[in-house]
């Protein structure tokens, strides 16, 4: 179905609709302008991970607070007439630190979808590995990622930079894209396809969605030719998309986000709809 | 697919926080603070035969979605992805309770799930 996919023209558009939200938020996106035509969406942010280091000969760190795990090492001994497998200890520890993380949105021609790209780094500016940001990944994601973690998480050039980045195989957005834009489709609206995908890549990998981009991040216009519209003040975003009852929503996470991926409350008690005429539902009395 | 008429309340005693199948008559007050969550599969994804939960507002999306993944029974190469509004996934640490009160309507907050093997 064509509609699952993005044109490029569509991916910028979107993107600068989600920056103008991200500006009013102070949510840290930019736009990189490379070659001319190409750019991307880019934000930096804190978040949390597991790092590992390798303690010394003493079992020391510079650490006090970690988990002691063990990892197991394979080598294959050529001169071994057996199997050949030499089983080797090194002793390391993993910790939850903050990690220092770099995203990148682009597109990708040959998927014609977005692609999530991003680099981490603790603070000391020592580059995560593999292994490490498999670890740091959302436990929500956790088991179908060990079941299969280098079709989920790999390490690749990136087409723009050449520089090493990881990156969220894009393989399958059509799947997890395909419930959404088909009921857009039959409802006749539409949605900002960035914001509905970043909505489900970006918490694997750390990177927190406040909940307004999806309500107050308008979608691209029909047309091609017509110029984004620029978001408005009020939660009302052009009137060709279906709202909720609830015809002021209010978003709980308007101030800038906090670095870290624990669960957020709300920064002030969330409203309970004000103008809609439903009977108030169970237990929503402020408390 | 889960055809069983097993309740899942039953199989996970140890679990104090699992979502419990509300009484039909919806007037129940209920003092713990619980909203009403209807979940719908979307696509191929199985049905479950017990639509509407009573969930507690405290409780997280990635809380829900274990349980349902549970529920469904799903294999370790499978991910479950929910969807609010049919526009957008929340993020798996975000407490139902406030996406009631922001996307919630008649009362309840209409989830769709679906299982995938995405990544890959």
């Amino acid at each position: 179905m064509s509609s699952c996919f993005l044109d490029e023209e569509t991916f910028c558009q979107c993107c600068q609709l989600l920056l103008q939200h991200s500006h009013s938020l102070c949510d840290g996106w930019s736009w990189e302008q490379v070659k001319g035509s190409e750019g991307y969406l880019r934000k930096t942010a804190l978040g949390t991970g597991r790092t590992r280091c390798i303690l010394d000969q003493q079992g020391n760190s510079s650490d006090q607070h970690q988990e002691r795990t063990f990892s197991l090492s394979f080598h294959n001994d050529e001169d071994d007439e057996d199997d050949g497998a030499v089983c080797c200890i090194q002793e390391e520890s993993s910790s939850s630190s903050v990690v220092q993380y770099e995203y990148h949105i682009l597109y990708s021609c040959s998927y014609q979808t977005p692609v999530l790209y991003f680099r981490a780094s603790t603070l000391e500016g020592r580059s995560l590995c593999l292994e490490e940001v498999w670890d740091s990944v959302h436990p929500n994601y956790r088991q179908r990622l060990q079941h299969r973690p280098w079709d989920t998480i790999t390490q690749q050039e990136h087409p723009l930079l050449g520089q090493s980045f990881f990156v969220l195989h894009p393989c399958r957005t059509e799947e997890f894209m395909m419930p959404v834009l088909k009921a857009a489709l039959e409802e006749h609206r539409q949605v900002n396809y960035i914001v509905t995908w970043l909505s489900v890549v970006g918490p694997v990998v750390g990177l927190d969605v406040p909940l307004s981009y999806c309500t107050q991040v308008p979608e691209p216009p029909h047309t091609p030719s017509s110029s984004p519209q620029p978001p408005s003040s009020s939660p009302q975003p052009p009137s060709s998309s279906p709202q909720p009852p609830s015809s002021s929503p209010q978003p709980p996470s308007s101030s800038p986000q906090p670095p870290s991926s624990s669960p957020q409350p709300p920064s002030s008690s969330p409203q309970p709809p004000s103008s809609s005429p439903q009977p108030p539902a169970l237990g929503t009395k402020p408390g | 697919m889960s055809a069983n008429a097993e309740s899942p309340t039953e199989t996970q005693k140890d679990e104090p926080s699992t979502p419990q199948q509300p009484t039909e008559d919806s007037g129940t007050a209920d003092e713990k603070k619980k909203i009403d969550v209807l979940l719908k599969a979307v696509g191929d994804t199985p049905i479950m035969k017990t639509k509407k939960w009573s969930v507690e507002k405290g409780r997280t999306v990635q809380s829900l979605s274990q349980f349902i993944s549970r529920f469904l029974k799903m294999e370790a190469n499978e991910q479950l992805f929910i969807y609010v509004n049919q526009s957008f996934s929340p993020s798996p640490d975000q407490e139902v309770g406030v996406l009631f009160e922001c996307f919630g309507s008649d009362g309840k907050l209409v989830l769709h799930y679906c299982k995938s093997q995405a990544w890959g």
